[in-house]
């Protein structure tokens, strides 16, 4: 349609057009370099570093793979980081929806207090708080166990507050006339509200999964056993070598197996990504 | 009728439930204990002080407020560098990126993908970058024939160091707000706008930056709040030196808790810490919310 | 694998089975904390351990836990005594000694010590180096020395050779074989100070006469003419250009050394078996020479450091014997022969250094040997009460100073002194 009238309005500027597209590469490359690095390093020798005599090719090899691989149950780190990362979010998509809709749609006293209340999760770093949850964790009887680590996450503050926004900017007619059809709130949300905010679900989802995915810490405290830990556990024995020194390759090719799952994922999303970010309002 | 009346609570409950056992509860908690000194014995009980471990943080003079005012300045210069490279960077990013341009997607996830680094493996890469002779930047510096600075060893270069870590890291994650904003901006004001004879520096002056306000708004927030909570890249860069010339708030928390007797400072730098951040969010708060409403209405 | 698990099930069956009769006879589990599994797969190794351990005691299981960094694994430990909790046995820092005593929180060795039979006799089998950490002002032994290291100098061999230089054996021929090993794209010397100058720094310290800290744990003595010392000749060699200026990288060292990037290095035991594996030059270990020469022209001194193996009171008393029972079998000198053969720590046992694997190992590599004999001039590794907190002041003292951020004139150390003093006021009148 306005193709056409946008090219020509274009024209005379073509060559910002090619100086900008440089400069895009250029910083790309730029931020890039680093994994880049990481990759390369991972497939080399430890002891043939990025010094440029070394730079020879042919000198490739799997053995840091195989040593990081070696040094923890990987296998069952990808379980348990799946676990963890997917249990999370289901649980997080029923709270937020709820909460969500009350803070959206309903009218009751203690309304904007209880708003509040529920922002004070954005505003205080749980990892300040990691001490006093894991013993209520312990008093809870959930020690070393997946729930332990996704229970502080189950009411989300950032979810309730996007997908509020979200449901507002739903037509309030729509609830009506499925009301006057008959619905009952869990039809009027199932059917007008969950539908019509997908991009905002989609959103709030990456968000979290990317999050807890490189979650550390808070796992590491609470559980003891490799068969409930997550990947950045396995990741960490490679990282911590405060005595002997650092192993980079086996560090990089212990970060790539680590972020594999996610760079794939986002490199098959990333236009549904950024478009069901354009749409939620996260703007 | 009352079950009517339950129905905004039951749907609360859940998401309050969780919040209030491990967001509210210890925070309370945290701030009670912040004026207590703990016992010599592990199992005595211990004494109230009133504000008294926030005089010695503050007391340069103290053992820990020697460390601790110096770390609290480059944490407020930590944030306040990081939102000011990292912002103007994800929006430069953003722009880029939303024009048309050959394999697109590998732009963006060139950009993007520190975000999806977990801190530790990002910290040892940059690691490597910042070695003396072995590292990458050592080797790109030499083959140009200059000297390689002592990037964390050096008590003037440390704290910049480990901000730039940061600065990679978030832009790109910042970027995806932008690249949201420009999106939701409608085509056809930039035909009008060219069509009226505005140039390219003209229609982002004039009309992309202006409905870009909110998105700005809120990525300053986002990134000044996450400033605030990472340090897992300290341990393996510098692990907050020379002395604390590099360190932050969180971190320095966290390498005083295994000792038992210092959990009254801990709690009172958990405190200074939750009322930074809570000062400067419901100062935002106030702005976003009154600008939030007006758009609403507009 | 699967493969594995199908031999493994009948050995399981009959694991229950026993496990069954165990109980009827009070069987235990001890949970067993450890931190820092650096390259070595410890884990693994633990649970080969464990197994081996509950062959000899069917009705004791060791429940093997990785806990992260020694950082990590106290915060778990110190929250988890609070709640009530805790491991039966773990690996913790041997300068966490005091803390926990004074916490009422760890259990003596002494007292099940005193109920052996050979107890001398097993106290005397370990290092007095090593030992020192185990020990408060009045010679009870809290702890049992486990997974312990020592700073070591490591050099080129075949450059030194090359140059016609012999070992440096103090600090003047230290600088000066540094200055002929230095060139453009190599630095003499390495001597890394970045996040814990203070376990290198002791190095000096003890070598010029006067340890930081002592057996008392009320006395820490930081702004001394020997620290000064320490430090005057540690701002010479960068001075002298055979050593980078500002804070240097820990982790980098091997690396460095192995890449010919750096002549000599110190750093710990724990890198030998890396350094020698990959070095593709001939790999010498020697004394840290940080000392001025003595009539023998020698200067050394060195800390120990590492992990000793503790007991917790919130253990029940079957618990704690359970779990003496399992230290004594991690002390023992078959498992410290293993253990320091696999993972490059020390051997803290003199048995061990006699038992198989350790001792063709040692005759194999005379390198090995070096840590050991260097004991011999070694102190304490710095220990008092607040041991963090005062570690804190003097490591951020010293980087202040070594990296240019305060001036090397004493009044940075007065200081650091002022604040040790006011912080140990509170424990020692």
């Amino acid at each position: 349609m306005s193709a056409a009238k946008r090219q020509s309005a274009r024209r005379p500027i073509r060559w910002t057009s090619r100086l900008l597209d440089s400069l895009t590469v250029l910083l790309s490359l730029l931020w890039l370099f680093p994994l880049v690095v990481s990759l390369w390093m991972s497939f080399r020798p430890q002891f043939a570093s990025a010094d440029s005599s070394a730079l020879l090719l042919g000198l490739f090899t799997l053995d840091n793979y195989y040593d990081a691989w070696r040094i923890s149950p990987w296998g069952t780190h990808y379980v348990n980081t799946l676990i963890f990362v997917v249990g999370t979010l289901l649980v997080q998509l029923v709270t937020v929806t709820l909460a969500a809709y009350a803070f959206a749609r309903l009218r009751f006293p203690g309304r904007d207090l209880l708003l509040l209340l529920v922002l004070a999760q954005l505003m205080i770093p749980s990892t300040v708080l990691l001490a006093q949850n894991f013993v209520t964790i312990r008093n809870l009887g959930l020690y070393d166990s997946h729930i332990a680590m996704m229970m502080p996450y189950f009411g989300s503050a950032f979810g309730t507050l996007l997908l509020r926004q979200a449901f507002r900017s739903v037509p309030y007619e729509l609830e009506e006339a499925a009301r006057v059809d008959g619905a009952n709130v869990w039809q009027v949300l199932r059917h007008v509200y969950v539908p019509l905010s997908v991009p905002s679900y989609v959103a709030f989802s990456l968000v979290s999964i990317s999050s807890h995915w490189n979650e550390f810490l808070w796992p590491l405290i609470v559980t003891q056993s490799e068969s409930v830990r997550p990947l950045t556990v396995g990741l960490n024995k490679l990282v911590q070598s405060s005595e002997v020194g650092a192993l980079y390759n086996q560090q990089m090719a212990g970060t790539i197996l680590v972020i594999a799952p996610l760079v794939l994922l986002f490199m098959r999303w990333q236009k549904q990504f950024i478009e069901s970010f354009a749409q939620s309002g996260i703007k | 009728m009352p079950l009517r009346r339950l129905t905004p609570y039951l749907f609360v409950a859940p998401t309050l439930a969780f919040i209030v056992l491990f967001t509210l509860y210890p925070a309370t908690q945290t701030l009670v204990t912040s004026l207590y000194q703990p016992a010599r014995r592990a199992s005595g009980e211990p004494t109230f002080i009133g504000l008294q471990n926030f005089v010695n943080l503050f007391n340069p003079s103290h053992f820990i407020g020697a460390d601790f005012v110096i770390i609290f300045g480059n944490t407020l210069i930590f944030a306040l560098v990081t939102v000011i490279l990292s912002v103007p960077l994800a929006l430069v990013f953003a722009l880029l990126l939303n024009r048309k341009i050959q394999a697109l997607g590998l732009w963006r996830f060139a950009i993007f993908y520190p975000a999806l680094l977990p801190m530790l493996g990002a910290a040892s890469l940059w690691a490597f970058i910042f070695a003396d002779s072995i590292g990458v930047a050592a080797s790109i510096l030499g083959f140009f024939g200059l000297a390689n600075p002592n990037w964390l060893g050096d008590p003037n270069l440390a704290l910049f160091s480990v901000t730039l870590v940061n600065v990679w890291k978030q832009s790109g994650y910042l970027m995806i707000f932008y690249l949201a904003g420009l999106q939701a901006i409608p085509r056809d004001i930039y035909e009008a706008a060219a069509i009226e004879g505005a140039n390219g520096w003209q229609q982002l002056r004039f009309l992309t930056l202006p409905l870009l306000r909110r998105t700005t708004l809120f990525v300053l927030v986002v990134t000044f709040l996450f400033a605030f909570q990472t340090v897992e890249h300290l341990p393996a860069l510098g692990s907050g030196g020379p002395g604390v010339r590099s360190n932050l708030i969180l971190y320095y928390i966290y390498q005083k808790i295994p000792e038992r007797l210092n959990w009254g400072y801990v709690n009172a730098m958990t405190t200074v810490l939750i009322s930074i951040v809570l000062t400067f969010t419901l100062l935002n708060m106030a702005f976003f919310e009154r600008k939030g409403v007006e758009d609403e209405r507009g | 694998m699967a493969n594995r698990t199908f031999r493994l099930l009948p050995l399981a069956a009959s694991a229950l089975l026993l496990l069954g009769v165990a109980q009827a006879q009070g069987a235990v589990t001890i949970d067993f904390y450890f931190p820092e599994a650096t390259a070595n797969n410890a884990q693994a190794i633990f649970e080969e351990y464990a197994a081996k351990f509950n062959e000899k005691f069917p009705n004791i299981t060791i429940n093997v836990a990785y806990q992260g960094s020694y950082t990590d694994n106290r915060v778990k430990i110190q929250t988890e005594l609070a709640a009530g909790a805790g491991p039966d046995v773990a690996v913790m820092l041997t300068t966490d000694l005091f803390s926990f005593i004074e916490a009422d929180t760890i259990v003596p060795a002494q007292q099940f010590i005193d109920q052996m039979e050979d107890g001398e006799a097993f106290v005397a089998n370990f290092f007095p180096a090593f030992l020192a950490n185990s020990l408060d002002e009045e010679g009870t032994v809290w702890a049992i020395p486990f997974q312990r290291s020592t700073p070591v100098l490591y050099y080129n061999a075949d450059l030194l050779e090359a140059a016609g230089l012999s070992v440096p054996r103090n600090q003047d021929e230290l600088r000066a074989v540094a200055k002929a090993l230095t060139t453009p794209e190599r630095h003499g010397l390495w001597l890394p100070s970045e996040g814990f100058p203070i376990w290198l720094f002791s190095a000096a310290a003890i070598a010029n006469g006067q340890n930081l800290s002592s057996t008392d744990p009320c006395e820490v003595t930081f702004a001394t003419d020997a620290a000064q010392a320490a430090l005057d000749y540690w701002l010479s060699l960068p001075a002298e250009g055979v050593m980078p200026a500002g804070l240097l990288s820990w982790g980098d060292a091997p690396q460095l050394f192995i890449d010919g990037k750096a002549a000599m290095i110190a750093h710990t035991t724990g890198s030998l078996t890396r350094i020698l594996n990959n070095a593709p030059f001939k790999v010498g270990v020697a004394f840290l020479p940080f000392g001025p020469a003595d009539e023998n022209g020698e200067g050394y001194g060195a800390p120990t450091g590492g992990g000793n193996l503790y007991m917790f009171k919130n253990s029940s008393p079957e618990e704690q014997a359970a779990a003496w029972e399992w230290i004594k079998f991690l002390a023992s000198d078959e498992i410290q022969a293993d253990w320091g053969a696999r993972t490059g720590y020390v051997a803290a046992t003199l048995g061990a250094w006699e038992t198989e694997p350790l001792a063709s190992l040692v005759k194999e590599k005379p390198q090995y040997a070096v840590a050991r004999d260097q004991l011999a001039h070694a102190d304490k590794e710095f220990s008092a009460f607040r041991t963090i907190d005062l570690q804190g002041i003097i490591n951020t003292a010293l980087s202040d100073i070594i990296s240019g951020g305060a001036p090397n004139d004493g009044t940075r150390l007065k200081v650091a002194q002022e604040q040790i003093d006011g912080l140990l006021a509170e424990f020692c009148q």
